[in-house]
């Protein structure tokens, strides 16, 4: 399949370790990624915060990029994801896409909203399938327990979001399941990872990414996976300030997301970018059980 | 008329504080029909097995807000949520007291901490003592001003929002989703005087702290959508006062950083929220990120048609008056 690659800007900058597994896993399942240089952020729900029209018009803009070359969006991450999708709801308000096309029209840029924004999870689980997935498995994750954390915008709000489920969803358990790996059911993986208030008040938002670890942790998570580069910051980069805020070692490697896939299909932990997380990932790796289970 | 029945087992917390030494679970299962509202098996149960199970409850028809829980970890009311897709997504259903507020008895909670958060924003119309209501007359409003209201009036203060709300469990000092949207419905409503006044003193008491996680959205039975209603507060916020707040500033920030190249420019972004002295404070993690991640410090390139941004900027930003 043929599909419209927004990375977004974290998995341009620190986030590199992401757009590098992404490519992996999307060039060993056949999936060509068509890049366009003239995307621009998606505004990250913050540019939403202070200027919500301006917001909907740059997503508008970037929705109409793929739309002119007849292709879907591919995302990598659930703010990504969030922020183009709401553009697509809010442009269906005659008011709001006035407002916008005024500024679009004069530009040459036509928005008809037909495309569809789709989630790497998404396109593995759905268009690609897990039983294709499965087929292409070459070291099965046996015996690595992963608690999926889900990011909130691939989640919610719901009806808006088009997301299987607002606090129950199991796409991403599925994936797990599918590549060998044994998902851990825990309340944390669909809450917050703190990320949107670092900046605000970074003990809070710690303490908050803490407590989801703690609880991946006590439901026996030897990792954490996010389809999110920002969970993965706030997981990953920031995991020290969570644990001082939690009292609590934490020592959790986290994943993200088309990591865990490439592992599973043969990827090198350095074609994955592993070495760029600031907690080490080799307890997770060791956890897996070098010959298949019977 | 016949209907198939299941086995049902509920998961239902019981704690007396001061009487028990710990919380614990107590299991009761029934054959219901699997459209039977959780709230009803809970009043089974306390009918025909369990006397001493205390719950909060009254019209049974999701209007008064008192039967508000935790349903296999879901903040609902018990009275519209049903058992089937329970016990078909869980095989049971857990049912537990609403969070963020202290448990009086069982599934019972003080709700003093909700409702004090509600006194707080003054929930009561300002009005100009020099233009004072007409003495027995309405007053009227245009379907546009009682649009701007959007779904705030449903409210039934059921809590459920409240008790879903991260902030408000890492922060007791968050007003929570009820409050904030109420605070929303007089900030837009034309009859009130005090829409500056409101929104400066909400701002350093915990308007920036909402993570936008869109929970409150989920759990509100009535669609008031309070996550959505915080955003408007936040943007109307800036729009009266500027960057008054690290929230309003970050906001503020991220929103001038894309007129550089189109991509964010992460070290820019942390100085205008920071500035130079807080950046000095995150000295050392950014090194810690640094040698991980150098792309930290790298200039994003400027994406192709950055004219098409700068010029939606200057149509959309600030945004145009809106036609009354």
């Amino acid at each position: 399949m043929k599909i419209a690659y927004y990375p977004g800007c974290v998995a341009q900058e620190s986030g590199k370790e992401l757009d590098m597994a992404t490519r992996w896993v999307c060039r060993t399942l056949g999936i060509e990624l068509v890049e366009f240089p003239n995307f621009s952020c998606c505004g990250s729900g913050f540019v939403d915060e202070a200027n919500e029209v301006l917001n909907i018009a740059i997503n508008a803009r970037n929705l109409a990029i793929a739309e002119r070359a007849g292709l879907d969006m591919l995302t990598i991450c659930s703010t990504c994801q969030g922020m183009l999708t709401l553009a697509k709801v809010r442009m269906q308000d005659p008011k709001v896409k006035g407002r916008v096309e005024g500024a679009l029209k004069p530009l040459g840029i036509e928005y008809k909203g037909t495309v569809k924004v789709k989630h790497l999870l998404r396109v593995l689980t759905e268009d690609i399938g897990l039983p294709a997935i499965k087929a292409k498995v070459r070291r099965p994750l046996h015996g690595m327990k992963v608690g999926a954390f889900y990011g909130c915008h691939l989640l919610r709000p719901a009806d808006e979001m088009e997301s299987e489920s607002a606090e129950e969803p199991h796409a991403f358990e599925d994936l797990l399941d599918a590549v060998g790996a044994t998902p851990v059911d825990y309340r944390g993986r669909v809450m917050c990872c703190g990320f949107p208030i670092q900046f605000v008040k970074p003990t809070m938002a710690s303490a908050i990414a803490g407590r989801q670890i703690l609880d991946a942790k006590s439901h026996g998570a030897d990792a954490m996976a996010t389809p999110c580069p920002l969970c993965h910051l706030s997981l990953d980069a920031y995991q020290n300030k969570a644990a001082k805020e939690v009292r609590a070692p934490l020592d959790m490697p986290v994943f993200h997301l088309p990591q865990v896939v490439g592992l599973a299909l043969g990827a090198s932990p350095e074609e994955l970018g592993l070495s760029r997380h600031l907690v080490p990932t080799d307890a997770a790796l060791a956890k897996v059980r070098s010959s298949a289970p019977a | 008329m016949e209907t198939d029945t299941i086995s049902a087992s509920f998961d239902v917390y019981r704690y007396r504080p001061g009487k028990d030494a710990a919380p614990h679970y107590q299991r009761y299962t029934l054959d219901l029909t699997p459209h039977t509202p959780v709230l009803t098996a809970l009043l089974k149960i306390r009918a025909e097995v369990d006397p001493s199970l205390a719950l909060r409850y009254s019209c049974r028809s999701a209007i008064c807000g008192s039967c508000a829980m935790q349903i296999n970890s879901k903040s609902r009311l018990a009275c519209e949520t049903h058992i089937g897709p329970e016990m078909e997504r869980h095989g049971r259903v857990v049912v537990e007291p609403m969070r963020n507020q202290p448990v009086l008895r069982d599934l019972v909670v003080d709700q003093t901490p909700f409702w004090k958060e509600y006194d707080r924003i003054e929930p009561s119309l300002k009005l100009d003592p020099r233009r004072p209501m007409p003495e027995g007359k309405p007053t009227k409003m245009s379907p546009a001003e009682v649009d701007r209201f959007k779904e705030t009036p449903r409210c039934i203060a059921c809590a459920a929002c409240y008790s879903a709300c991260p902030a408000v469990e890492a922060d007791p000092g968050f007003p929570g989703p009820m409050a904030l949207s109420k605070l929303y419905r007089f900030v837009v409503d034309p009859r009130d005087t005090a829409h500056q006044d409101r929104l400066l003193r909400i701002q350093p008491n915990g308007l920036w702290l909402c993570l936008r996680c869109h929970l409150c959205t989920e759990a509100c039975p009535k669609d008031v959508r309070p996550s959505e209603r915080i955003r408007d507060l936040k943007e109307m916020a800036i729009a009266v006062q500027g960057g008054t707040e690290l929230g309003s500033r970050h906001a503020i920030g991220f929103k001038e950083n894309l007129k550089g190249a189109g991509q964010l420019n992460e070290m820019k972004l942390v100085r205008a929220t920071s500035g130079l002295t807080g950046m000095l404070g995150q000295i050392g993690q950014g090194i810690r990120v640094w040698r991980k991640k150098p792309e930290i410090m790298k200039r994003p390139r400027t994406i192709e048609g950055m004219d098409e941004i700068t010029k939606i900027y200057a149509a959309l930003d600030p945004p145009p008056k809106e036609e009354p």
